[in-house]
């Protein structure tokens, strides 16, 4: 039975660093980097390691309609999932931290170097075979 | 005309590895450089590559750890039985995708669509091939810096990294300059080296993070866009400089503005991420490591096929281990050297 509010990192082309407890996050699958606020980051520490929107939102740190809609941007930008696993306590450090946030729940992208995907003109192919393509024995 | 899909990639990537090793005695032209910790002999054509190879790098010199060899192949129809390159036959291809399934074979490689011109690397034995339609049909930021996939997959083999960033030094030790095209990067590395400060490259250098974080040079040219030529005076100083590149700039040799012969590395103390203020005068002041992350990472990573996690990984490593700083730039080239200078000076007193 899955969790209604637990999550986790969508992909394994989902990967993340932390950097004075500032998250940056990349798509590697798309080029797609994203960069929490002080709030974000430690929201999405918690919710990558599958703590539960409602244990986060229990602190009282954060309003809940302002977690929901950043966990649906979360949603939306393919970094997180909806998990099928039990939650994980939310670390005593982690409060801290969302306690001490000065900065609103945000997360921005930074896109502009990211992948275009090229579309081949492979309707020009008569046999779309491929390389090598094995002739079958008779 | 063949056509390779994702699935047969690896065997694409290999047949082109073997048929350049068969044709090795047919390849006019062999050069041999000596870069950090790699030498790599290139068998190719007479031409702009071949010219390239001999004064696009910083030949290394005085390197004290083990170097290992290299072989490239940069190959054309023409050169014995070497085939057309393939075109790419599946819907869709995403550099990534691209990247994923040669890594699984243990390969690397990178395919450049509008000129069907094809990169293949098996690190394990240390051979690549560059495959075009013909001697010159490679793209136009080939030359400025030759052979740079192969250089990035050898060397993220062995956990260094080919870094999207500029340097300034001063005895010994180092500033790494970081941010996307524009933000000045060049511009402050030619005003230091005008001004009597080191660099080890303007683009692209070779980090390691081995006993802290230092920078090598790879590459010799640096550009600058011709309002900055002239700001910096390089238009009286350099008369014989060629046309502007593919990129609408000027390039030319780092030894043509060095005050000195090119250091063979610098110890980098802090990494800045440059901006142009539009004021008078040039500042440092701290920045978040977030912010040098986001302004280092993402075209060091995106501009270079594969390797994507590990270089995330090592950029992520570099910025916790270095203090992040925002150079706010003026607009007076000497000022920007100065400011640099007296902040090196600081670090190594």
């Amino acid at each position: 039975m899955r969790q209604p509010d637990v999550y986790a990192v969508a992909s394994k082309d989902i990967v993340f660093e932390s950097f004075d407890g500032d998250a940056v996050v990349l798509d590697l699958s798309t080029g797609k980097y994203f960069g929490f606020s002080d709030s974000g980051s430690g929201v999405w520490q918690a919710l990558s390691s599958g703590v539960s929107a409602a244990a986060l939102a229990e602190t009282g740190a954060i309003a809940s309609a302002e977690l929901a809609t950043f966990i649906a941007r979360l949603l939306e930008f393919g970094l997180l999932a909806p998990a099928d696993t039990a939650p994980n306590p939310l670390p005593g450090d982690l409060i801290s931290q969302l306690a001490a946030a000065r900065e609103p729940l945000s997360v921005d992208v930074h896109d502009d170097l990211a992948d275009l995907i090229v579309v081949d003109p492979i309707h020009e192919v008569d046999e779309p075979l491929g390389w090598p393509a094995v002739k079958q024995a008779n | 005309m063949p056509r390779v899909t994702l699935e047969t990639l690896p065997d694409y990537a290999r047949y082109l590895i073997g048929a350049a090793e068969s044709a090795a005695a047919a390849f006019p032209v062999t050069r041999k450089s000596r870069l950090p910790r790699l030498d790599i002999t290139t068998h190719l054509s007479p031409g702009t590559l071949a010219d390239a190879l001999c004064h696009g790098f910083v030949e290394a010199r005085d390197d004290e750890a083990a170097t290992v060899g290299c072989r490239i192949f940069v190959a054309h129809p023409g050169i014995a039985d070497m085939p057309m390159p393939a075109q790419w036959g599946d819907a869709h291809y995403t550099e990534h995708g691209f990247a994923t399934r040669l890594a699984e074979a243990g390969l690397r490689g990178h395919f450049y669509h509008d000129l069907d011109f094809w990169q293949v690397y098996d690190p394990q034995r240390r051979v690549g091939v560059q495959l075009m339609t013909t001697a010159d049909a490679f793209p136009p930021w080939e030359p400025a810096a030759p052979l740079r996939p192969f250089l990035h997959w050898e060397y993220a083999a062995r956990g260094m990294r080919l870094t999207h960033a500029g340097t300034l030094g001063l005895e010994g030790k180092g500033i790494l300059l970081a941010g996307s095209g524009g933000a000045g990067k060049s511009g402050t590395v030619a005003a230091g080296l005008l001004n009597g400060l080191d660099s080890v490259g303007d683009d692209y250098v070779l980090v390691d993070l081995e006993r802290g974080v230092s920078a090598r040079p790879l590459f010799s040219t640096l550009k600058q866009d011709p309002q900055g030529f002239a700001r910096l005076g390089l238009k009286q100083r350099l008369t014989g400089h060629g046309p502007l590149n593919w990129q609408g700039k000027y390039t030319f040799h780092i030894a043509d503005i060095a005050p000195r012969q090119v250091p063979a590395r610098l110890d980098i103390i802090a990494l800045m991420v440059p901006h142009i203020s539009g004021g008078k005068a040039s500042s440092i002041a701290p920045a978040s490591r977030r912010d040098a992350m986001l302004a280092l990472a993402p075209s060091g990573i995106m501009q270079m096929p594969g390797e994507r996690e590990s270089g995330f990984r090592l950029f992520g490593d570099l910025t916790r281990l270095l203090p992040c700083y925002r150079l706010s730039l003026g607009s007076d080239p000497e000022e920007i050297a100065g400011t640099v200078s007296n902040f090196l000076a600081r670090g190594i007193s």
